[in-house]
């Protein structure tokens, strides 16, 4: 029930201004909202005086005022319901163009910033936070007329028909604005202590539902029962704290924003009056139609700044992603000349990161066809090597070449078609196998993309396995096939692309120890004849690379062949010893003590 | 109604009696309210006399006054309940049903989806708490003071009171149209955003791809159909209520213009007094914005029914049952008799008449391959759900007498997904065992080599993993949740592949910590990589729900066209395997 703050009202007047169309109809609702208002005070001001006509001397039927009556009604109501018309038809509008020029946004930022995102962060922008913008935009305006202008327009009316009565109504309206003023009075304190036991408790919510194996079998109702316990009784606790400050708001408001404690004001005020003659019959019964609208508009205008609240933490995240500085495209670009691949004393920093640079010095040259691996502990900078190579982020300094050409002087698309990457999720989209694969090449044949397939040890279970072969339905992202088999479909998909480099992550392509074989298989046919950049793990696998280069704290520390490097006898060489006692590990028997003397001798190389 | 009310008396749980005296003082305000409005008929008819007699227009004003005063008194004890117990009724519930989950079978819970749930407990619990503490107020009122007022009206004149029921006759149905149409339309618009959605996150994954192909941008074909489809959908969502809506709101103002026109028709026949046309108008007046606004409140009302239904569902889930006859268990042999298991809603049973027998401290690794029903075996051993036929037996006690808790007292679990609560290292460890001191606690992370580690953290074991999270890696997070298991030192030890998906880098120290776990204990390992269970006791091969072969690493080995013989020649070529080097120039 805070007031809304000034930057997200900025945020949101500043989106709707990117649409000068919308931003038309939006008045246009707005006006037509005002309209509304005035009329509907009109058709009650006739409803009056047909009544009061009654009380004449000579009473005749009120032809002009009950048609004045039934007409303003029939405009009230035909611009109130033009305007929501209006109104939500721009919203929606808004709302597809928004959408928009966010992916347009989303497309010219660099892929890093997008994958730090989050796919799930950048849905709940573009989806939820432009679908919150609605019921601001397409409720506020139209209501903007009808619920300021109806209670001032009923105030004037009745000012000019009586103004006495005017005066016994001003009695009551410094109350609702006291109302007003204290039940949208913003109780940061509490508002943040509340918010803060609300995401507790969602977050333990979540928690407790993901978390119920391990919630079932290791514990016994003390521990993590009492985890969500507690954050469900500190919500209780933060819910009680600001009822204790906003109770007193809400009663007043229960008892005054209504319309009888004005109506009893206006008729005890009429009983002097009528008893001395100053007020007609027609004044009376007008005070009495319209005389509470100033007080009735309290709680919509309340619930109206609800709506705008809402919306607006959205539209500031969302026109921070609009405004996400885009990744430059080159003013003269080249085409890159082979497929060698050249890092020149790269140094990067993450952005918005000041510690130590995540990069430092770098210097890499694989030759066009060759393979190279790089190893080394988690976090030495063996994926940001490999980001940096599609321009997932520029350099901080120095320079990535792709065919002896600067990656920041190719072409986005170009550069992202001479690259394939696997090290991300395997990604499909929802639809056939067949457009899965097709995906890198729009325009390939039946015959080229059975062939990819073959030759990502794909095709066998697509025309096996699945049941309508390549014209198979894979579901959401793929959720219809297993793990190995989404991962041959994106091999496919590379081979397809023939992007003459491959950057792959052997974690990541590895997922699925039951299909290993058949994975292995599918990388072979990817990386033949290619220029490859691999991130190793299991060091087994790149005894033969042409190039190995070992990676610590961001710098390379060793670099040469398998057999060089095992006769440098260092951090290679300790690192292949440790692989090999890894792979040949086995759980011992139960109860005996192998395992223990093989791990007190590990740790003493260490 | 009546389902509505029952579900509102179940959600208020130990607030029920308190929802149902709200409920009555809510009649009574809304009656109160009803009166003070029939007021005015009496004091309209003195006003509008000349002369006017005061003496009567004061004593009704004074009795309109304490009737307003008698509503305002009523309400604020109404405001009482809402104010007062909103979060209370909110907290039982989602204890209620944090209860429920844990006490129903797994399986159970593991059909619905995760979301489904935390929707439950999250947002459907406080609409319930809201539904109790506010609608069913706003409802009240909503239906009887128009009821009451418009019998005062019909009693006055019953022509008047035809002119009413006609319009709110022709009203109603409308207000149906507006039900089902809103309803039809939250579920277009409900799909058309999880299609739109899906095709975001979607277009966010593929970026790479999709901006080599040309596919990116404010145009992209992934998105373009899919966004105007979600627009038309929602504008025709929108319309399809808003006109039977609008007509309802149209209706209950003519009835307002055309009981003006017919009571002046009346008054010049003088068949009606135009002081009580002047009372009959003004409360007439005062019912065209609640009646429209109850139009717009069924969405609202239409909306808390579903959740109070989603939360009444939950918590009418049956518990897991335990039959009598239970006894504790004989030592902790492992043994699987003659069982027979298939999942809700699959035809093929998983598991067909499967035996096994693991003895007290030894340890047994089931292999095969995927969906073949290792993992089901294990669930199985924690009662996620009761076999079809057939018992599991644990110290020859059968799993359906025992207690769930002291089963699950004497099991460890290692799953393969890590799962770690966003809390300190020391509460993800301890909560195996809430009293444990710290140092049982840092003894069983030594044993599972995350000591080291933890002391070189910030705040060591008081280090927050949600804090961390990105920068623990795999082993690391694994290797806490075998400390954790340790800690529990439990007898039986349940294994899912722990070391399946981590680099060789950690491996080796996970490798250790599984040693130090499992010595001495009742074991079960699902096993992928063969070359880590060859130490085994026994190894199981299972395929199809059934047992193939059983035995040693090297009895198995023995048969070289058994099953197991040709999944370890596969793995070990697997082994071999080298990334192909350039071809030779």
């Amino acid at each position: 029930m805070a007031k809304p703050e000034p930057g997200g009202l900025k945020a949101l007047s500043a989106l709707v201004a990117t649409e000068p169309a919308v931003r038309t109809r939006l008045r246009l609702a707005a006006l037509l909202g005002v309209l509304a208002g005035c009329a509907a005070v009109a058709g009650f001001v006739c409803a009056a005086y047909a009544t009061g006509s009654l009380f004449t001397d000579d009473p005749s039927f009120p032809v002009m005022q009950t048609t004045g009556a039934l007409a303003a009604l029939l405009i009230s109501f035909g611009a109130r319901w033009l305007a929501e018309h209006v109104a939500h038809e721009a919203s929606y509008d808004l709302e597809v163009a928004l959408r928009r020029h966010l992916a347009d946004a989303l497309a010219r930022m660099p892929l890093g910033e997008v994958q730090r995102l989050s796919s799930g962060r950048i849905k709940k922008i573009v989806q939820d936070d432009v679908k919150a913008l609605h019921a601001a935009v397409a409720d506020a305006l139209p209501f903007v007329g009808s619920g300021i202008t109806q209670p001032i327009a009923a105030l004037l009316a009745l000012g000019v028909v009586q103004w006495r009565l005017l005066l016994a109504v001003l009695v009551v309206v410094p109350v609702a604005m006291v109302c007003l003023a204290l039940l949208t009075r913003d109780h940061a304190a509490q508002r943040a202590r509340y918010n803060a036991a609300n995401e507790r408790v969602n977050a333990a919510v979540v928690e407790f539902v993901q978390g119920m194996p391990v919630v079932r079998t290791f514990d016994d109702g003390r521990a993590s029962v009492g985890r969500f316990t507690s954050s469900v009784r500190e919500f209780t606790a933060a819910v009680a704290a600001w009822i204790a400050t906003s109770r007193a708001s809400g009663v007043v408001n229960q008892l005054f924003v209504v319309p009888l404690p004005t109506l009893l004001v206006l008729v005890a005020a009429s009983v002097p009056m009528r008893a001395a003659g100053w007020i007609s019959t027609t004044d009376l019964l007008l005070a009495l139609m319209i005389g509470a609208m100033p007080v009735e508009a309290v709680s919509p205008l309340m619930h109206l700044a609800n709506l705008l609240n809402d919306a607006k933490a959205g539209a500031v995240r969302i026109t921070e992603l609009l405004h996400t500085p885009p990744l430059p495209e080159p003013e003269h670009p080249r085409e890159p000349a082979d497929s060698s691949v050249t890092l020149t004393d790269v140094t990067f920093r993450y952005p918005g990161e000041r510690t130590e640079p995540a990069l430092d010095g770098i210097d890499l040259h694989i030759p066009a066809g060759a393979v190279c691996a790089l190893v080394g502990p988690s976090g030495s900078g063996k994926s940001t090597v490999a980001r940096l190579i599609p321009r997932f982020f520029d350099v901080t300094a120095g320079s990535v070449r792709i065919g002896g050409v600067d990656v920041r002087d190719i072409r986005g698309d170009v550069l992202l078609r001479h690259v394939a990457l696997v090290f991300q999720e395997p990604f499909l989209v929802a639809g056939t196998v067949e457009e899965n694969v097709r995906l890198a090449r729009p325009d390939a044949t039946d015959a080229e993309v059975r062939a990819a397939a073959k030759a990502a040890a794909a095709h066998d279970f697509i025309v096996d396995e699945l049941p309508d072969g390549y014209r198979t339905e894979v579901g959401e992202r793929g959720s219809r096939l297993s793990g190995g088999q989404r991962q041959r479909i994106t091999i496919a998909r590379a081979i397809l692309s023939d992007a003459p480099v491959v950057v792959l992550d052997e974690a990541t392509a590895f997922a699925d120890p039951e299909s290993e074989a058949a994975i292995q298989e599918a990388v072979a046919g990817l990386t033949r004849g290619r220029t490859v950049l691999v991130i190793a793990h299991r060091l087994g696998t790149i005894t033969d690379a042409d190039h190995i280069a070992v990676l610590d704290a961001g710098r390379i520390v060793e670099q040469g062949r398998h057999a060089e490097l095992l006769a440098a006898n260092g951090r290679y060489a300790r690192l292949w010893a440790r692989h090999d006692r890894a792979a040949d590990w086995g759980l011992a028997r139960a109860g005996t003590t192998e395992g223990r003397a093989a791990t007190t001798e590990t740790e003493a190389a260490r | 109604m009546k389902r509505i009310l029952r579900l509102m008396l179940a959600a208020a749980g130990p607030y029920a009696p308190q929802f149902r005296r709200t409920l009555r003082i809510s009649v009574a305000a809304g009656l109160a309210q009803a009166a003070a409005y029939a007021c005015f008929v009496p004091l309209l008819a003195e006003l509008t006399h000349d002369p006017v007699d005061t003496g009567r227009a004061w004593l009704w004003t004074g009795l309109l006054a304490t009737l307003v005063a008698a509503e305002g008194a009523l309400r604020v004890r109404e405001l009482g309940f809402t104010y007062g117990y909103w979060h209370l009724v909110t907290e039982a519930t989602r204890l209620r049903l944090g209860e429920r989950l844990r006490a129903i079978p797994h399986q159970e819970l593991a059909r619905r989806a995760a979301g489904d749930l935390t929707s439950v407990v999250g947002a459907n619990a406080t609409a319930a708490a809201t539904a109790v503490s506010t609608l069913s107020t706003l409802f009240v009122q909503l239906v009887t003071v128009p009821v009451v007022l418009g019998l005062v009206i019909t009693l006055l004149d019953w022509r008047l009171g035809l002119v009413l029921a006609a319009a709110v006759g022709a009203a109603l149905p409308l207000v149906r149209r507006v039900q089902r149409a809103s309803n039809a339309g939250f579920h277009a618009v409900d799909e058309a955003d999880a299609a739109a959605a899906n095709r975001i996150v979607e277009y966010v994954q593929g970026q790479p791809v999709l901006r080599a192909t040309g596919q990116a941008g404010a145009d992209s074909p992934r998105l373009t159909g899919v966004l105007t489809d979600q627009q038309h959908t929602q504008s025709a969502a929108n319309r399809s209520a808003a006109v039977p809506l609008a007509a309802a709101q149209l209706l209950v103002r003519l009835a307002l213009v055309a009981l003006v026109a017919v009571g002046a028709a009346l008054v010049l026949d003088a068949r009606l007094s135009a002081g009580l046309l002047v009372a009959v108008v003004v409360t007439a007046a005062r019912f065209a914005e609640p009646l429209s606004m109850a139009a717009v409140m069924t969405k609202l009302f239409e909306m808390s029914e579903a959740a109070l239904a989603r939360v009444d569902e939950v918590l009418q889930l049956p518990a897991l049952p335990v039959e009598p006859g239970g006894t504790d268990p004989k030592g902790f042999e492992l043994r699987i008799e003659q069982v027979t298991f298939g999942y809700d809603g699959q035809q093929r049973p998983t598991l067909r008449e499967f035996d096994l027998t693991v003895p007290e401290r030894s340890l047994t690794a089931l292999v095969g391959p995927s969906g073949s029903g290792k993992t089901t075996v294990t669930r199985l051993i924690s009662r996620y759900a009761d076999p079809q036929q057939g018992t599991v037996r644990l110290g020859g006690v059968d799993l359906r007498t025992m207690d769930p808790d002291d089963l699950l007292r004497h099991l460890a679990v290692v799953f393969q997904d890590v799962y770690l609560f966003d809390d300190t290292i020391r509460a993800n460890i301890a909560m195996a065992r809430p009293d444990a001191t710290d140092a049982e606690i840092e003894a069983a992370a030594r044993a599972a080599n995350v000591h080291d580690f933890v002391e070189r953290l910030p705040q060591r074991y008081g280090t927050r993993v949600g804090e961390i999270g990105s920068a623990l890696s795999g082993g690391e997070r694994q290797r806490i949740s075998i400390a954790r298991a340790i800690l529990k030192d439990a007898p039986v030890v349940l294994l899912d592949e722990p070391t399946a998906a981590l680099d060789s880098e950690s491996e080796v120290v996970v490798q250790q910590a599984v040693e130090r776990l499992v010595a001495g204990r009742t074991v079960v390992v699902i096993a992928h990589r063969l070359s880590t269970v060859v130490g085994a006791d026994q190894i199981v091969v299972v395929d199809g729900g059934r047992v193939v072969q059983r035995g040693t690493h090297g009895e198995l080995l023995a048969d070289a066209d058994g099953r197991y013989a040709r999944m370890w020649a596969a793995q070990q070529a697997a082994r071999r395997w080298q990334l192909p080097a350039s071809d030779p120039v």
